[in-house]
């Protein structure tokens, strides 16, 4: 099968891979696209979940500092230094206090926000408490949580008051957000996160230098609004959420939040890349299945194409050998059918033109077998083979076949070539016509004519016969022209053409005539032949005959030698 | 409380009024003495109870005279009662304890430091407050437990009741530092007055904060997790 553009195997194939492929591409398409989505969707859900457990985290650990710092300053002698104005003996006292509740920085303040004392040198400064200390004036349970920045460490802090029973004092207490504490919250969420100082320096990390390094170059473009951002961090993508560490103003600093889209997405990439696979898979089978159907389709069509070829050239054996039950076997047997219905005809014309003449059959095969006839002038040649009976018993049977079928095979081809028309073999008998049943106007010559060439024609075979050592041949040929009935004659299922009538016996008798040794004649043609023959004959008058059933004797003549 | 023809302080007040205006006239001896009622609302109009208000003479030094019978603030239940008390300055005070258990009485106020080591009963010598200002006293085992001393070196003072009318009679002419405090106070109220023969009524607002006490915990069961 070609794969012309035209073919239909590659209209199939076409349209198979267009079907399949955009199939494919679309699902393929799709599923990147949710699977996309889904993992911001979930980065982000993770991102909030981590916002939250940062939030949780801190206010837990600094409500617990706070609660121990609380616990510390109430002892009566703690209480009292607060009270006091032994800011010395208050440094020693918060050291101990920092110890026993595991703080990280314990500072004291008045109650008006002045820093008396504090476990870190760096962490004296008033203004750094100030807006705590504000916003702890203000709130309902005088407290306030945020975040200060001291010798480069970010700590979160929180302030509780020191009562007495009125409060009397703050303490500040904290922990520092560092390296350590960033893991702490990467194990429970997985979510790499970054402290940035509020001048953009990372003070702690859960990330690779080169990583932090590009976050801390892209932080002043990010947007603490957006619930993430992409980012290319050294060489991956990553979603990146940022949050102003809040309460405590510009002191806060900054928490970066990210989660390696690539990561999230690998497991989707692996399913990506297998359904890719099962696509190309797909489009292969895709064509090879096209292919093989085109195939199924255009091979019994081609065939079919190629048996038309040969039927049109007459050959009618070729036989679809197919199985198929679908719309291309029925055509094959459809085909079939036709073709056995068309050399069946045919064979029919062939064993026509074998039993009847071929000018017969045209008109049988022209105006349909109908019985019936009409009258017309024709021309009736009988022929008869001497002395058969005598043969037929010194021969046996097939060979007496055969030879009889060569005597007929020559005369009849004599009788033809003269344009008359064999109307039946009566043994070794031949009745022949001239003039029927397409009318000629030269039917008597014609008739006469083949007679003579039927002896000729006997001459050369007895010569063959000699020389195959057989005895020879001699026949009797009767001529007669008379008006008779032609037509088509016999029952509803058998019919023969032929003709009938008074002029039939005639002929017949002439033949039989023929016989008689004082005629010393092989052809007998009546007064009717010769007049009708209009052609000068070498005739000898042999008189008239009585014929049996008829009135007139008939002149007959001798023709020939 | 705007449907009422008359906040419920001014209508508690008629009668006190009414009776200081009798005492007045039935009194009927010329005597050069007026009267201020202070009436004492909160930032929403609410009347403030506890809260002391003391007029201080401007013209004058005051004459103070230091009652023979001690203040007494009683513990009772693991909390003071009355929770505020107004002395002049050398004024006495006795804090029994009426409990079980015993309590720890301190004050960390510059006005007055002192503390009472764990005890139970009656106290032989009272406390004797000599310089004037709030002290706060607390327990130091019962963190709950906060009362008020509000030395004055005035004798002219009146504690607010429920009403928020704080009534101080017996008042020579003149002008006055009429000064108002309550315990959640955000700063004292200050204002001059002058006071005549007729009595007068000073509508002080005062602005509260919340109170930011160590709250007593529930008897049962433990706090809610937080």
């Amino acid at each position: 099968m070609k794969l012309l553009p035209q073919s239909f195997g590659a209209k199939l194939l076409a349209l198979f891979m267009s079907a399949v492929g955009l199939t494919q591409f679309a699902t393929w398409a799709f599923i990147r696209e949710f699977n996309d989505t889904q993992a911001r969707e979930l980065i982000n859900d993770e991102l909030d979940r981590t916002t939250r457990n940062f939030a949780r985290v801190t206010a837990d650990r600094n409500s617990l500092l706070a609660a121990a710092a609380a616990t510390a300053a109430r002892d009566y002698a703690v209480k009292s230094l607060f009270a006091g104005e032994d800011d010395a003996t208050l440094a020693t006292a918060l050291k101990s206090i920092r110890i026993s509740s595991t703080a990280g920085l314990v500072t004291a303040l008045s109650l008006e926000g002045k820093v008396r004392a504090s476990t870190l040198a760096a962490a004296m400064s008033d203004a750094a408490y100030a807006d705590l200390v504000r916003r702890a004036q203000a709130s309902p349970e005088a407290s306030a949580r945020g975040y200060g920045l001291f010798g480069g460490e970010l700590y979160s802090l929180v302030l509780a008051p020191v009562h007495a029973p009125d409060i009397i004092a703050w303490i500040a207490v904290g922990f520092r957000i560092d390296d350590a504490f960033a893991r702490r919250l990467k194990e429970q969420t997985g979510i790499d996160l970054t402290f940035f100082d509020p001048a953009g320096r990372p003070v702690a990390t859960t990330l690779a230098p080169a990583v932090v390094r590009d976050l801390a170059a892209m932080l002043p473009a990010l947007h603490e609004e957006a619930s993430s951002e992409e980012a290319g961090l050294a060489g991956t993508t990553a979603l990146v959420r940022i949050r102003r560490l809040a309460a405590g103003g510009d002191r806060g600093g900054t928490l970066a939040l990210q989660y390696s889209l690539e990561e999230k997405l690998a497991p989707a990439a692996i399913a990506q890349s297998r359904q890719l696979l099962v696509a190309v898979g797909g489009m292969i089978a895709a064509i090879l299945l096209s292919l093989a159907f085109a195939r199924g389709v255009t091979q019994p069509i081609v065939e079919l194409v190629g048996h038309t070829r040969r039927i049109t050239r007459g050959d009618y054996s070729i036989r679809n050998r197919s199985y198929r039950t679908d719309e291309l076997g029925r055509l094959s047997e459809a085909f079939d059918q036709m073709s056995l219905g068309l050399s069946e005809r045919d064979r029919v014309r062939d064993l026509l033109d074998k039993n009847v003449s071929p000018e017969v059959a045209a008109q049988l095969l022209r105006d349909g077998a109908t019985l019936g006839g009409e009258e017309r002038e024709v021309t009736i040649l009988f022929a008869d083979l001497r002395g058969f009976t005598t043969l037929s018993e010194h021969l046996p049977p097939r060979e007496l076949l055969t030879l009889l079928n060569r005597y007929l095979d020559r005369m009849s081809a004599e009788i033809e070539h003269h344009g008359g028309v064999i109307d039946k073999f009566i043994g070794d008998a031949i009745m022949a016509l001239f003039g029927a049943p397409v009318p000629q106007g030269d039917a008597a010559r014609r008739a006469v004519s083949a007679a003579l060439a039927m002896e000729r024609a006997l001459v050369g075979l007895n010569a063959e016969l000699a020389a195959e050592g057989r005895p020879p041949l001699a026949i009797g040929v009767g001529v007669n022209t008379a008006r008779v009935v032609a037509g088509n004659i016999g029952s509803q299922r058998r019919l023969n053409y032929s003709v009938i009538g008074d002029g039939v016996n005639v002929a017949s008798r002439l033949q039989s005539l023929t016989r008689t040794p004082e005629y010393r004649t092989n052809v007998i043609v009546s007064a009717a032949t010769l007049r009708a023959a209009q052609t000068p004959f070498p005739a000898r008058p042999l008189g008239t005959v009585a014929v049996k059933g008829r009135a007139e004797p008939v002149e007959i003549f001798a023709i020939g030698s | 409380m705007n449907s009422k023809p008359f906040p419920a302080g001014l209508r508690r007040s008629f009668p006190s009024l009414l009776v200081l205006c009798l005492l007045g006239f039935v009194g009927g001896a010329p005597r050069l003495a007026g009267a201020i009622l202070v009436e004492i609302k909160d930032g929403k109009g609410q009347p403030v109870a506890d809260a002391v208000a003391s007029l201080t003479p401007l013209d004058r030094t005051p004459v103070i005279k230091v009652p023979d019978e001690p203040a007494v603030i009683v513990q009772d239940n693991e909390e003071f009662s009355p929770v505020v008390t107004v002395v002049v300055v050398g004024g006495k005070v006795l804090i029994p304890n009426r409990d079980k258990v015993q309590h720890h009485v301190y004050s960390l106020s510059p006005a007055k430091r002192f503390d009472i080591p764990l005890y139970k009963g009656e106290m032989k010598e009272p406390v004797v407050f000599d310089r004037p200002g709030v002290v706060a006293l607390g327990c130091n085992i019962h963190d709950w437990m906060a009362a008020y001393v509000v030395v004055l070196a005035t004798p002219h003072f009146a504690k607010s009741a429920a009403a928020g009318n704080a009534q101080i009679g017996d008042l020579p002419p003149g002008r006055y530092r009429l000064e108002v405090w309550h315990q959640r106070i955000t700063a004292p109220v200050v204002r001059e007055v002058t006071v005549n023969s007729d009595p007068s009524t000073q509508v002080i607002s005062v602005t509260l904060r919340e109170l930011r006490q160590i709250r007593r915990a529930p008897e049962t069961g433990g706090g809610a997790y937080r």
